[in-house]
């Protein structure tokens, strides 16, 4: 699959599952988009950093735009509105964000605000699930603590009525940078 | 005999509306929606693969235990190896009161279930509070049981969940799917951020990382794992595969079976302990998992019943299930459900417990057909319900009826001949049986039950003129007890086709039951004895063939005769050669009349195909093709009903259609669900009329919808039971075996035979 093939399903795919995907051409972009996109979801922010998280200044441009940033703390992402969090690879067959979470604050942030910002580098996008094990067997070591996130938090558990948001995020909204996006990323 | 509060559960379970409804449609969105999700995907080789790697791992429990704890604990989390379900609640609540856990957050575990950790842990003053949605809400309802594995309450009505919430908060809670979720998130939330521990299973265990994988929908697993700081895990043995990369074909079928979607929406692996926050800072959270055995290795030892633990949990073979669909878990009872519940139930719990839900399976094969495990469940329902004979014995009627009449041919056929006579005032001449007296009513409810034949077809075929001037094969034909003393027409009929088609037929006096009765009783040893004498009568006829119109008989000549008796030193052999000989009626109409199998017709060299009866080419060869017009120029409308032994046994489906397709005069029409069960099962609909019925009343709906006149079957206890619910529901709408119709459409071939008994 091409670049585009690749960025093509994944988005196709992901929408389907439930979330939002919006593209942003240079990691100069992602900012303002966030501002844009987080605005009317509240104004609590719990930050990870991360290599696209720096280079993109999206802490002070949040704070600017007048947003609390929590970054740490014994009740880190409680009560934020919105976390941000960068995932490491996107499976295009499925429309799925992959993450090594063991960092405790990643967890956090991308499970208990009712919002899950997803940033990810449009490189990072694979085929598969196959393909992305095999890109984390080849770093070394497996992570204590992998995870898949397909779409938003949902239950059908009563009457089989689909209804989005039960214990994790209602919103998953993720951002795919373009070609400058990697960041140094891991 | 089912036990009485079985018996009371079902009922129970029928008589509920919603229940029934709730599975209903769930049940008929599901094969839709599965079919999606699997479309472009080879299927076959999924399961394929993911049926190795469990059963390869089946095989090796006690490495792979040793290389995931040596994994777990170089990552520094513990393994223990819990023999029993007492052992491991006990190890479970010690972890727990050593850290002074009071609030436990759960996320779905159908080992924790089986194990009764909440009782457990609840008498000794602790709090478990299940997170799934579906399992927090029966755990607010004391005494109610999960409907199904995958989707617990779905038998539960919104309304009856808004006043189950507002119990719980002591106010009105409307019945607003949206609403009532926010509130379990906002409830379920305290419990996650207060709580001591989280308790999870695992959908699987890798062994060489020591990693354990849970899929979710809602998320409740990573709060359940991330937030307090101590995990424990409970993980059945059978969830063990050897490497990282064969949970790949698992996580693909898993969901897809499950509930038809792609992935689930998080898939969370843990590989030993990682952070969490302890008290007053980061720390590094306390693992613990729990290999749990059970009855496990003990299945994995046993030869016939290891396959069982391929099983992934998707539950689709409870979805595809008619009775399943009907009574739902609920009345299975423990924790595990369906057919594969029930063997699950036999090692996890006790034989005894699995009794009944065994008893429960028709033996359709349905599920069979769907799981991705490749697991053959009904074969495996039998194989244990034989062992609960042998443990229990038969039920007294049932040991008279096989023992004593089954078991012995001579006087098996005398009653039924006496029975014929008897019958006169109940028929009041009419060929089918609308009411019979009182206690027996139950058997003709919704189903009108064919006479005994005044005369059977063992001695009509005395009469028959049989005009083969110079036969190309001669066949022996095994009709089955309900062909030769319900149905003797249908044999007629065979004799008539396959003359026609060159065919001399000889009807062996001394074959008797195929034993099927017997097999899917549970009683072994007068299926063997059964056997011995066919086998022996069937010999005698020296044929080329041996003729079945009957797809149960078919199954018991072919597979039945050889693997009952396996090792017998004089009779395995025979039994073999038998099977080898085996042929469907309808299936060897299609060889005569396009002169062999469909593939060997298109290569080069028209020589025998293996499995090909001699001569058959050659008969073909000069064959015309048969049939007369149809009457009027005007088709018939014909559907076609897919016996479940003749599709999913004998793969005879399409065949059956060509041969009708063939047919001058018939147009064929799709009904619904062509291959769903019509409830007969043999005794089935004679022990579960009340479970029979419905699987009925939807075949003849579906019937009915398709307007043909004529339903055409391949299996005379098809035949019995939707002649006898079209007949009750007063339908014109005809049923006849493929074998009626074509000696409809033929102009020579045997007469028909002796129609009065010698001595009336
Ligand atoms: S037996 Fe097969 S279909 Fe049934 S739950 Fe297990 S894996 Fe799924
Ligand atoms: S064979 Fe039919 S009745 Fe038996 S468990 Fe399978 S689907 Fe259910």
């Amino acid at each position: 699959m091409s670049q585009k093939e690749l960025t093509a399903t994944f988005t196709r795919q992901a929408e389907i599952m439930g979330a939002q995907v919006v593209q942003v051409a240079r990691v100069g972009a992602i900012a303002p988009k966030l501002v844009e996109a987080l605005r009317p979801l509240g104004s609590k922010i719990a930050l990870v950093d991360s290599p696209l998280v720096q280079t993109a200044g999206v802490e002070r441009a949040l704070a600017e735009a007048g947003f609390r940033i929590e970054k740490d703390g014994a009740a880190f992402a409680r009560q934020a509105d919105s976390g941000i969090v960068q995932f490491d690879y996107g499976i295009a067959e499925t429309g799925t964000l992959a993450m090594d979470a063991t960092d405790l604050k990643t967890r956090l942030a991308a499970m208990l605000p009712l919002t899950c910002v997803a940033l990810l580098p449009e490189e990072r996008l694979r085929v598969n699930l196959t393909q992305v094990i095999e890109a984390y067997l080849e770093q070394g070591g497996w992570p204590g603590y992998f995870t898949l996130v397909t779409g938003p938090s949902r239950t059908a558990d009563i009457e089989r009525s689909l209804t989005i948001g039960v214990h994790g995020p209602e919103r998953l909204l993720i951002v795919l940078v373009g070609e400058e996006g990697d960041g140094n990323g891991r | 005999m089912a036990a009485k509060e079985f018996r009371r559960r079902i009922r129970q379970a029928l008589d509920n509306a919603s229940l029934r409804g709730a599975l209903g449609r769930f049940a008929d969105s599901y094969v839709v929606s599965r079919e999606e999700v699997y479309a472009g995907r080879d299927f076959e080789a999924l399961r394929k693969r993911i049926a190795a790697i469990k059963s390869d791992a089946a095989g090796h429990y006690e490495e792979l235990a040793a290389q995931f704890t040596q994994a777990v604990e170089a990552r520094g989390g513990r393994v223990f190896r819990a023999p029993d379900a007492a052992t491991a609640r006990e190890y479970i609540y010690q972890v727990a009161k050593e850290h002074g856990v009071t609030d436990i957050v759960k996320s779905k575990s159908f080992a924790s279930e089986e194990i009764h950790l909440n009782e457990y842990l609840q008498e000794r003053g602790l709090n478990p509070h299940e997170t799934d949605l579906a399992e927090w809400i029966l755990q607010l309802m004391p005494g109610e049981r999960p409907s199904h594995m995958v989707m617990p309450a779905i038998h539960l009505p919104k309304e009856e969940v808004a006043r189950v919430f507002s119990r719980y908060l002591g106010e009105p809670v409307e019945p607003d799917i949206k609403n009532m979720v926010r509130i379990a998130r906002r409830e379920l939330r305290k419990k996650f951020l207060t709580a001591g521990m989280g308790i999870s299973g695992a959908n699987i265990a890798v062994a060489e990382t020591g990693t354990i994988v849970i899929c979710t929908n809602e998320g409740n697993a990573r709060l359940t794992t991330t937030v307090p700081p101590v995990h424990v895990a409970i993980v059945g043995y059978e969830k063990l595969v050897p490497r990282l990369k064969d949970i790949v074909p698992i996580l693909e079928a898993l969901p897809r079976s499950g509930t038809a979607q792609p992935i689930t929406s998080y898939v969370t692996m843990i590989t030993g302990p990682v952070p969490a926050w302890q008290g007053d800072g980061e720390g590094i959270k306390e693992l613990h998992v729990v290999l749990l055995d059970n009855g496990r290795t003990r299945m994995a030892a046993d030869p016939v019943f290891k396959e069982a633990l391929q099983c992934i949990r998707c539950a689709s073979c409870t979805n595809v299930c008619p009775v399943f669909q009907l009574v739902s878990g609920q009345v299975y009872g423990y924790i595990y459900s369906g057919g594969i519940g029930s063997i699950l139930t036999a090692f996890f719990n006790s034989l005894e417990d699995a009794a009944d839900p065994q008893s429960l399976c028709i033996g359709c094969r349905r599920c069979a057909e769907v799981c991705p495990a490749q697991i053959n469940i009904p074969d495996l329902v039998l194989k244990l319900r034989e062992r609960v004979v042998e443990k229990q014995g038969l039920s007294s009627g049932y040991r008279i009826a096989l023992h004593g009449v089954v078991a012995k041919p001579k006087l098996m056929h005398t009653l039924l001949r006496a029975a014929a006579r008897l019958q006169g005032p109940v028929t009041h001449g009419r060929p089918l049986i609308r009411h019979l007296p009182l206690s027996f009513s139950d058997l003709t409810a919704g189903r009108s039950l064919p006479a005994i034949a005044r005369v059977p077809l063992r001695d009509r075929v005395k009469c028959l003129e049989q005009p083969v001037a110079q036969p190309r094969l001669k066949a022996a034909f095994y009709s089955g007890c309900v062909i030769d003393f319900a149905y003797p027409e249908i044999g007629e009929s065979v004799f008539k086709v396959l003359n026609q088609h060159g065919v001399q037929v000889v009807f062996p006096q001394n074959q008797a039951c195929c034993g099927a009765p017997a097999t899917y009783a549970g009683d072994r040893d007068t299926a063997i004895r059964l056997a011995r004498q066919n086998i022996a009568a069937l010999e005698e006829a020296r044929a080329d063939v041996v003729v079945t119109a009957c797809p149960t008989c078919a199954v018991a000549l072919k597979q039945d005769f050889p693997a009952l008796l396996a090792g017998d030193r004089e009779w395995e052999g025979r039994a073999r050669a038998l099977a080898a000989k085996v042929k469907d009626f309808t299936e060897l109409v299609n060889e005569l009349e396009t002169g062999g199998p469909q593939e060997q017709s298109q290569r080069e060299r028209p020589g025998q195909a293996p499995g090909m009866v001699p001569g058959i080419a050659e008969a073909a060869s000069q064959q015309e093709q048969p049939g007369s017009p149809g009457p009027g120029g005007q088709p018939v409308k014909v559907t076609y009903h897919d016996s479940c032994h003749f599709k999913r046994h004998l793969g005879l489906d399409q065949v059956a259609r060509q041969v009708l397709q063939r047919q001058p005069g018939i147009e064929l029409v799709e009904m619904q669900e062509s291959d769903r069960c019509c409830g007969f099962g043999g005794s089935y609909s004679i022990k579960y009329p009340e479970i029979s019925r419905p699987i009925l009343e939807r075949k003849l709906k579906n019937i009915k919808e398709s307007g043909a006149a004529v339903v055409a079957v391949d299996c005379p206890g098809c035949v019995l039971q939707i002649r006898g619910g079209l007949d009750q529901a007063g339908s014109p709408v005809q049923v006849k075996h493929t074998a009626e119709i074509l000696a409809a459409g033929e102009d020579k071939g045997a007469t028909s035979g002796c129609k009065e008994p010698a001595s009336p």
